[in-house]
């Protein structure tokens, strides 16, 4: 049952994109286009999962045992942008349809708030390995999800009739604004969720 | 502290690297350094006009050898040239394309049925009816195109219509998949050319009405703008001959024009006649853009109307045309035929200066069957013979010194063989007769033929069996003189060597349709046909598959049938009759001009290697075209006319050096133009 907590809280309650405020830039930067939104999707749930995966094990492990909490924030930065280019080489061998979609994405993300944001989250709400692990991939879904009705709602913005000085990146900003407002409706609802569980 | 957060990302730096290190060796991906210099060359702005996915989907199909080198339309020349010289491979100079729709009526001045008021998008409008306006091929003029187009090359203008930036253009075809109406196609010098009007465009009733479609609207605009150099370089788009035109096209445009419903047609050919007359005397050529040379090189028989033609499109083409002319001078008809009044020679001399100076070269005083032949002229290098004796010489077939020499190697008019064998110096018959007839005649020629030697004779009809006379329907007792008769049959191509026929191509025969039918090539020495007129036929070279060294010896053609491109079809036999639509009509220059301009259209597939196929919907073929028969809302204004000289009781044709019709000057021709109601398909001009 924790973990559908976890699910729910991480896709709808604290949405990294709407409510954490993280990963903004490809939130606006790949959210014109539906196809680009999905591969841009898609590569942030291979990634941010992959990552969490590798970051938790170096600080239960390696962190806690020699005390060196303070370099959280730089180790996982070059842990991270390591492990997405061994991941690029390592698709283009192995699997290079993923590579064609995926490709022109992964570096991208390599310096993403989001992936960083998300490993430190882990650690600081003091997940177990598995919980790090859902917790990872459903906030990427959840930013999955948040690009994509954005996407959509953009592709429909080309078309609609918007005032010149708004139309672009700023009609964009206005709607996932919009977006998180209308986000912060389902707060509240991990609180009622737990009340259950306890019941 | 400090020390032991160096150490630990020390170790952490070199851990990764020697990790990715490793990786990269171990996930090595062998890539062509050859896709990577070409994807950086390219302009990456994956526009698709190419039709690969992107760029770097284009740069491997360039290294593979599958695509050429000058595929990427986006990038113009530089990017070609880039690519060249990576590939090491030589490239020419593309002719620019551009978009265009033909559209000319915004949203404001158009005809509709409803008024539009939702999504800003043409691909929405268009979901109601078809978009607003009454006009099925009306533009939308929402901006679908603007909003694909990567390199901001169209903008709606404030009539609500596409305007597309010459500068910017790269033709990748982009609006042209994103048009809802399919109005915008990509358009070229060449292509308009070599096209034709078909009913999925707009065009003006006088546009539809003048044979060789000249874009009348469009040089009218240009007279009302003061453009006279555009204006010219649009009339010579489609009529080479805008001096000759201007002074005797009979100008069945006018007939068309919608004033006819008002007061009185747009003086359209006195404007010709005015911008032509304006080039003349500037003394300078308004030329197209040339292409480069195709290292075809063309002869061109006869240097009339239709020959002036050919070779004028064919160099603009770069096909290197040369024009033999028989007679002294080039002109045909226009210089030997109509009267010095009507067509001043300087001014003769003129046009066809500015023909020659395109790139087309012209030897006079040289016939055909005298001081060359056929096969001379493949010794001489040329791949591609055009014969455009047209009205001048009927019959195109000389008889020097006595004898029979034809144009078409071995081919005679059955009244010239009956006459010579009369004479008792019959013509020299070879193994295979075949005789193109359907009357009684050519049975006695037959049997002469046999009498002369040949050991077969085929009789061609191509009526069938029911039709023809009683005597060619035994064929029982005709096979057992060694004379066969087929029906519903006509001879389609021919093949040779050098001076000599040797194969001709039989087709079923097939009065209008031009679906393809059985054909047969069978081998043929003499043919002797009844009709009084030899096509106008174009020889091409062929390479000799069997013995491709034996090319240097004797030359292989072969005779292309251009009038495939004619709308209708026509009939399908070379040597059927000119009501058949296997002559030019040469009825009027313009009509010459047009079949010239068709030769071209089919040679320049001929080498384009695309199959010759006649244009479908075509706007000059077909009644079922949108039109209007009232106008409504149009001003009368009086057409004005140059004044016609008439010579003084007592002289003797008295003009001098003057015309007898003098042109409109440019005062009364912007006033002329002014009158134009720039007419599309239902649209025009309306008064405030």
């Amino acid at each position: 049952m924790e973990y559908v907590i976890i699910v729910i809280g991480a896709v709808l309650i604290k949405n990294i994109l709407l409510a954490e405020y993280l990963g903004c830039c490809p939130f606006m930067g790949t959210s014109k286009k539906m196809n680009t939104a999905v591969g841009m999707g898609l590569a942030v749930i291979f990634v941010l999962t992959a990552a969490t995966a590798v970051t938790y094990p170096i600080h239960h492990h390696i962190f806690t045992r020699f005390g060196l909490e303070y370099l959280q924030t730089i180790t996982f930065i070059l842990v991270i942008a390591a492990l997405v280019q061994f991941v690029e080489m390592f698709l283009k061998k192995a699997i290079p349809a993923l590579y064609q979609s995926l490709g022109i994405f992964l570096p991208l993300i390599t310096t993403n708030c989001a992936v960083l944001g998300v490993a430190i989250l882990c650690i600081r709400r003091d997940y177990s390995f598995i919980e790090s692990i859902v917790f990872a991939f459903s906030s990427a879904a959840g930013f999955t999800l948040a690009l994509v009705l954005l996407a959509g709602i953009r592709e429909r913005l080309i078309i609609s009739d918007v005032p010149k000085p708004l139309q672009g990146t700023a009609i964009g900003l206005i709607t996932g604004g919009l977006m998180a407002l209308a986000f912060f409706g389902f707060s509240g609802v991990d609180g009622s969720l737990n009340a259950l569980v306890q019941q | 502290m400090l020390i032991t957060t160096t150490v630990f990302l020390l170790l952490l730096g070199m851990v990764a690297g020697i990790a990715l290190a490793i990786a990269s060796r171990v996930f090595y991906v062998w890539e062509d350094p050859t896709v990577l210099e070409i994807t950086d060359a390219l302009p990456g702005a994956n526009c698709g006009g190419c039709g690969f996915a992107g760029c770097s989907a284009a740069a491997a199909a360039i290294a593979e050898g599958q695509a050429p080198c000058d595929m990427c339309v986006a990038g113009g020349f530089e990017v070609t040239r880039a690519i060249g010289k990576i590939m090491g491979q030589a490239v020419g100079e593309k002719e620019p394309e551009i978009a265009m729709t033909t559209c000319n009526f915004g949203l404001y001045e158009a005809d509709s049925i409803y008024s539009y008021n939702g999504a800003s998008d043409c691909n929405a409008a268009v979901m109601l009816y078809g978009g607003s306006k009454l006009c099925p091929i009306g533009c939308i003029g929402l901006g679908s195109c603007v909003k694909v187009c990567q390199f901001g090359a169209v903008a709606i203008g404030d009539d609500m219509l596409p305007v597309f930036n010459p500068e910017r253009c790269v033709a990748c075809g982009a609006c042209v998949e994103a048009c809802p109406k399919d109005i915008i196609s990509l358009t070229s010098a060449t292509i308009r050319i070599i096209g034709e009007y078909t009913t999925e465009e707009c065009t003006a009733p006088c546009q539809r009405s003048c044979p060789t479609g000249i874009d009348i609207p469009g040089y009218i605009r240009e007279v009302q703008n003061g453009n006279f150099e555009e204006g010219i370089r649009i009339i010579k788009e489609k009529c080479p001959l805008p001096l000759i035109c201007g002074r005797i096209c009979p100008a069945p445009c006018e007939l068309a024009c919608r004033r006819n419903l008002v007061d009185d047609a747009v003086g359209i050919n006195s404007l010709k006649r005015f911008l032509a007359d304006y080039e003349m005397t500037t003394g300078k050529y308004v030329n197209p853009y040339k292409c480069v040379d195709s290292g075809h090189k063309t002869a061109v028989i006869g240097g009339g109307a239709e020959g002036l033609t050919v070779a004028y499109y064919l160099a603009r083409l770069g096909h290197q045309p040369t024009i033999f002319e028989a007679k002294p001078k080039l002109g045909g008809i226009l210089r030997y035929v109509i009267s010095e009044d009507r067509i001043p020679p300087g001014v003769l001399d003129h046009e066809i200066e500015g023909i020659l100076e395109m790139g087309v070269e012209a030897q006079t005083s040289k016939t055909m069957g005298l001081d060359f032949t056929l096969g001379s002229l493949f010794d001489d290098g040329y791949d591609t013979i055009i014969v455009t004796t047209g009205g001048f010489d009927s019959r195109k077939i000389l008889r020097p010194g006595g004898g029979v020499a034809a144009h078409v190697p071995d081919t005679f008019l059955m009244l010239d063989f009956l006459a010579l064998e009369t004479l008792g110096k019959p013509v020299e018959v070879g193994e295979h007769v075949v005789i193109v007839d359907s009357g009684k005649m050519a049975l006695d020629v037959a049997r002469s033929c046999r009498r002369l030697g040949a050991k077969k004779v085929t009789i061609v009809s191509n009526r069938s069996i029911d039709e023809l006379p009683e005597e060619l329907a035994e064929r029982d007792a005709l096979s057992a003189e060694g004379i066969d008769v087929r029906s519903s049959t006509v001879i389609a191509a021919l093949e040779g060597v050098s001076d000599s026929l040797t194969r001709a191509v039989f087709e079923e025969h097939r009065p209008r349709d031009n679906e393809p039918v059985q054909s047969e090539t069978i081998e043929v020495d003499t043919i002797i046909v009844a009709s009084g007129r030899l096509p106008e036929l174009v020889f091409t070279s062929v390479a000799n598959e069997e013995q491709p060294d034996s090319n240097q010896e004797a030359c292989l053609w072969q005779t292309v049938d251009i009038f495939r491109t004619l709308p209708r079809g026509g009939d399908n036999g070379v040597f059927s009759t000119p009501e058949k639509g296997r002559v030019s009509d040469s009825s009027a220059v313009v009509k010459s001009i047009l079949s010239g301009r068709r030769i071209v259209r089919g040679i320049q597939m001929c080498f384009s290697g695309e199959p010759i196929t006649p244009v479908a919907h075509l706007a000059a073929e077909t009644d079922d075209i949108l039109t209007v028969t009232e106008v409504q809302q149009v001003d009368v204004s009086e057409r004005q006319n140059a004044p016609i000289r008439v010579a003084e009781a007592g002289t003797e044709n008295n003009w001098g050096q003057s015309e007898a019709i003098p042109g409109l000057d440019e005062s009364a021709s912007r006033r002329e133009a002014e009158r134009c109601l720039a007419c599309g398909l239902i649209c025009y001009k309306k008064a405030m």
